[in-house]
């Protein structure tokens, strides 16, 4: 179930290479900027996590359309070093301006249904992991609509596919890019505040997601917003498998070795074979 | 590709008498010289880096691999062994050359974004690894290079000078391999590979194994400085060496900001970037932590927006901008 | 006829649901010219890149020489002596000219040879002149030109031109006819892909014809000229 959620912080990820073919090193950044704006509607505003959601999402997607703006859209004709070094240098600045502002702390928040779980036939559930999941669920189908039918969906679609060809249509790729850049990394954020009560939040907590997010993505083949769902899944269980079998550290190298012999062996995910 | 000038021996002569001679300009247990031995050490790491990513445009986020693998080996054979760190840095350079290859063969048919992934997760293997296997590494504590005596023979040095010297041997021995690989058949090969691999292939480039001789060699080379490393230091941890922001990320960051793929540019970079780092460590840490990461991540976005070919384009760009003047 | 250095035969090769090329089989003798003619997007190129390894076929055999090639990567395929050039023109856009077709003859000189090698490349085939110049200032005939020097600085004994001729006017059009002929006297087997017909039928000793990934005809350049199936792939059903 925690799948559900791995696939909606990675849906961003997938998104921002589908569309402008950058892999943006510093997502889960976003992700951590969320799990802080989710923490400080609840702290000052006493709004819970779930609800603070769509905030985060938002404050997220006009800092991410920011950035678009002045950073990364002078990179997409750049050689590669330049636009992996470009979103690795603002990894490197979003987790440390957090760390100046947020301080090194952790932090969590307490709501009532925190230690609540549901019962369901001989099966326990947690009642924040079934929220983050079911809010999961309600997002990306969201997303899914929105791709699907409305205009800017198959506009940045169409952008994807054949920049010059959507451009003779019309379309404006910069405002695409742009917009499929705010939603990919609102979309983490979104995820960010979701899993807030049941995680703390922390300057560098992206690092711990940034594999995961990697992993989903690669697993479902980059750019891809179905794989990254599958992808999703397949690490979640991934994961509960090999808690398991390993103790919690040697987790994340399950991960990271199913990670490179995706890479080495189905550089175009596991769905890719049909394209 | 021909020789170089007279002249231009005459200035690289007075250069090297210059670097010889630096250190007595120093305080001789002082910050300024170790700042300087770290700045030499970055900069042959950065030419080592510079013989995939700059040669065949290969990016590694993950040469900390290299770095971790050659700092624990010559000291694992130190502490257990009572090994020589001279005979341990050769050791670590098998062994880095070995897990180079180990990470190509299944890399190597990646390109950009996908072979940055993959090493990138390498790196993290090999940190994971560190921390993990505590038995072998001492785990996330770290670990400690016994001291003795100060010795040549066990590279341990009472004077940073001596250390200084070390750390400058090994950036021209570095940077060397790159020139004779720059001008081989092997040079020649990584950058048919780099501008067109698939029209390389078909004349007769090997390009699997050209990419592969050249990490062998570059993993080999990290893997020795990674010893320097140890020695200079005498204490660290999988977090340090194994680490994306403390080496590898910080290796690419050095030869992008003098300029990616020339013999001079990580030289340069790093003579730049290690003191600036230090001296905002030092002016800002006691007021607040992540300010001085904070200024190295801008640098790096500032770099790559303003001039991604690094310090050695802006003089040709002058240049050419003089020129420009003069015909008005 | 003497034996056959190239024996294509059966060849298959799709890209998803396009069979790019079905059962190509062909045979070309040392010594020969043959010309591979079709209308855009009949699989000539695809032939082409299937020969020198950069795609795998499904089916059929590729010899070259009594050996079977298919399966080899492209540098094996170039060391046995079959080389392409890209009619897209894949240059090693910020190297010079020289370096250029140096880089072909690495495969089996050393560095010095190599230059030497290339110059001569260059000479014959009359870009000497621009050796210093970038590949990425030169025009779309001169890189055109780079691409045929560097495949012969690999001295192949089998040269397959992708539209290497495209962009020349006449008096370089015969000059290069010209080189070909010469290079061929020394021994050099061709096969050459132009949509100049007047190039083809002055040029080949034999013609092939290729619509849709099938080969359609194959002969003397006068036989081909006459053949009725030839006429309907290039002017249509309604022509014939
Ligand atoms: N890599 C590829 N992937 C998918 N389809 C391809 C690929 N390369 C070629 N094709 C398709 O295969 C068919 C044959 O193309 P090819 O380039 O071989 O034709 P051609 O005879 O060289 O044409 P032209 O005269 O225009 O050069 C075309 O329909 C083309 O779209
Ligand atoms: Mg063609």
């Amino acid at each position: 179930m925690i799948g559900g959620v791995y696939a909606v912080i990675s849906i961003g990820l997938t998104l921002v290479f589908g569309v402008m073919g950058i892999v943006n090193f510093a997502q889960a950044e976003f992700l951590m900027l969320g799990m802080f704006v989710a923490y400080y509607a609840w702290a000052w505003l006493g709004l819970d996590p779930l609800l603070a959601a769509p905030l985060a999402f938002v404050v997220v997607f006009l800092l991410g359309a920011a950035i678009q703006r002045v950073l990364i859209r002078r990179v997409l004709k750049a050689p590669e070093v330049a636009q992996i070094f470009l979103t690795v240098g603002l990894l490197i600045v979003l987790e440390n301006a957090a760390l100046l502002m947020f301080g090194s702390g952790f932090r969590s928040v307490s709501t009532p249904y925190q230690t609540s779980s549901l019962q369901l036939g001989p099966l326990f559930i947690s009642v924040p992991y079934l929220a983050a999941f079911a809010m999961s669920v309600a997002s990306g189908l969201a997303l899914w609509l929105f791709l699907k039918s409305s205009w800017f969906g198959r506009a940045m679609r169409a952008t994807a596919q054949d920049p010059m060809a959507a451009r003779l249509m019309g379309i404006d790729a910069d405002r695409m890019h742009m917009l499929a850049f705010a939603l990919g990394v609102g979309l983490t954020a979104f995820g960010g505040a979701v899993i807030l009560p049941y995680l703390t939040a922390s300057p560098t907590v992206g690092t711990q997601f940034a594999v995961l997010m990697f992993t989903v993505v690669v697993l479902g083949g980059l750019g891809s917003v179905a794989g990254a769902v599958v992808g999703g899944l397949a690490v979640g269980i991934i994961q509960s498998l090999s808690a398991l079998v390993f103790p919690i550290q040697l987790q994340n190298l399950v991960l990271f070795v199913v990670f490179i012999a995706v890479l080495a062996f189905r550089p175009k995910g596991m769905l890719g074979a049909a394209r | 590709m021909s020789g170089l000038s007279p002249r231009q021996w005459t200035g690289l002569a007075l250069l090297a008498a210059l670097a010889i001679a630096l250190p007595f300009a120093f305080e001789p247990r002082g910050y300024g010289i170790r700042i300087l031995c770290l700045a030499l050490l970055f900069a042959a790491m950065a030419q080592a880096w510079n013989i995939v990513a700059g040669l065949a445009n290969q990016i590694s986020l993950g040469h900390a691999a290299f770095f971790g693998i050659g700092a624990y080996t010559s000291t694992l054979l130190l502490i257990h062994f009572g090994i020589t760190p001279w005979l341990g840095m050769f050791a670590a350079a098998i062994l880095g050359g070995a897990a180079a290859l180990l990470i190509s063969l299944p890399t190597m048919r990646l390109r950009g974004h996908y072979f940055a992934l993959a090493t990138l997760a390498f790196g993290e293997v090999m940190r994971v690894i560190g921390n993990s296997w505590g038995g072998l590494t001492g785990g996330p504590v770290g670990i400690s290079v016994p001291f003795a005596q100060p010795s040549l023979a066990l590279m341990q040095f009472r004077e940073t000078r001596s250390s200084y010297w070390l750390m400058l041997a090994a950036l021209v021995v570095v940077t060397l391999v790159f020139v004779a690989i720059k001008r081989s058949r092997l040079g020649y090969r990584l950058r048919a590979i780099k501008e067109n691999a698939d029209a390389a292939e078909v004349i007769g480039v090997d390009t699997t194994r050209t990419k592969i001789i050249a990490a062998v060699i570059s993993g080999a080379l990290t893997a020795a400085l990674g010893t320097l490393y140890a020695q200079f230091q005498f204490f660290f941890d999988p977090d340090t060496v194994f680490g994306v922001a403390s080496v590898s990320v910080r290796m690419a960051m050095i030869a992008i900001v003098g300029g990616i793929g020339t013999a001079a540019g990580p030289i340069l970079g790093a003579l730049f970037v290690i003191p600036l780092e230090e001296f905002a460590n030092q002016v800002f840490s006691a007021q607040a932590a992540g300010l001085s990461q904070l200024v190295f991540g801008l640098l790096l976005i500032l770099v790559i927006l303003i001039e991604p070919r690094g310090f050695m384009a802006i003089g040709p760009r002058l240049q050419r901008l003089l020129r420009k003047g003069d015909r008005r | 006829m003497t034996a056959a250095l190239l024996e294509v035969s059966g060849v298959g090769k799709r890209f998803g649901g396009l069979q790019a090329l079905s059962d190509v089989s062909l045979s070309v003798a040392a010594g020969e010219i043959v010309g591979l003619i079709g209308p855009n997007g009949a699989g000539k190129t695809t032939l082409f890149s299937t020969l020198v390894g950069l795609h795998r076929p499904e089916s059929g055999s590729i010899w070259l020489g009594g050996r079977d090639l298919v399966g080899l990567k492209p540098h094996r395929i170039a060391a046995a002596g079959m080389v392409k050039t890209f009619q897209n023109v894949a240059l090693f856009l910020d190297s010079s000219v020289l370096d250029n077709v140096l880089t072909g003859g690495l495969m089996r000189h050393s560095i010095p040879a190599a230059r030497d090698l290339a110059r001569r490349c260059l000479e014959r085939v009359g870009i000497d002149s621009i050796a210093d110049k970038l590949a990425r200032d030169l025009s779309f005939p001169e890189r055109a030109r780079v691409e045929v020097a560097r495949a012969l600085c690999t001295e192949p004994r089998i040269l397959l031109l992708d539209e290497a001729m495209a962009a020349l006017n006449h008096a370089e059009m015969d000059a290069f006819m010209a080189l070909l002929r010469q290079l061929r006297e020394e021994g050099l087997t061709l096969v050459v892909v132009e949509h100049h017909m007047r190039a083809i039928m002055a040029l080949c000793d034999r013609l092939v014809v290729l619509n849709f990934g099938q080969m359609i005809a194959t002969g003397t350049p006068e036989q081909i000229a006459r053949d009725p199936a030839v006429v309907e792939a290039y002017l249509g059903r309604s022509a014939a």
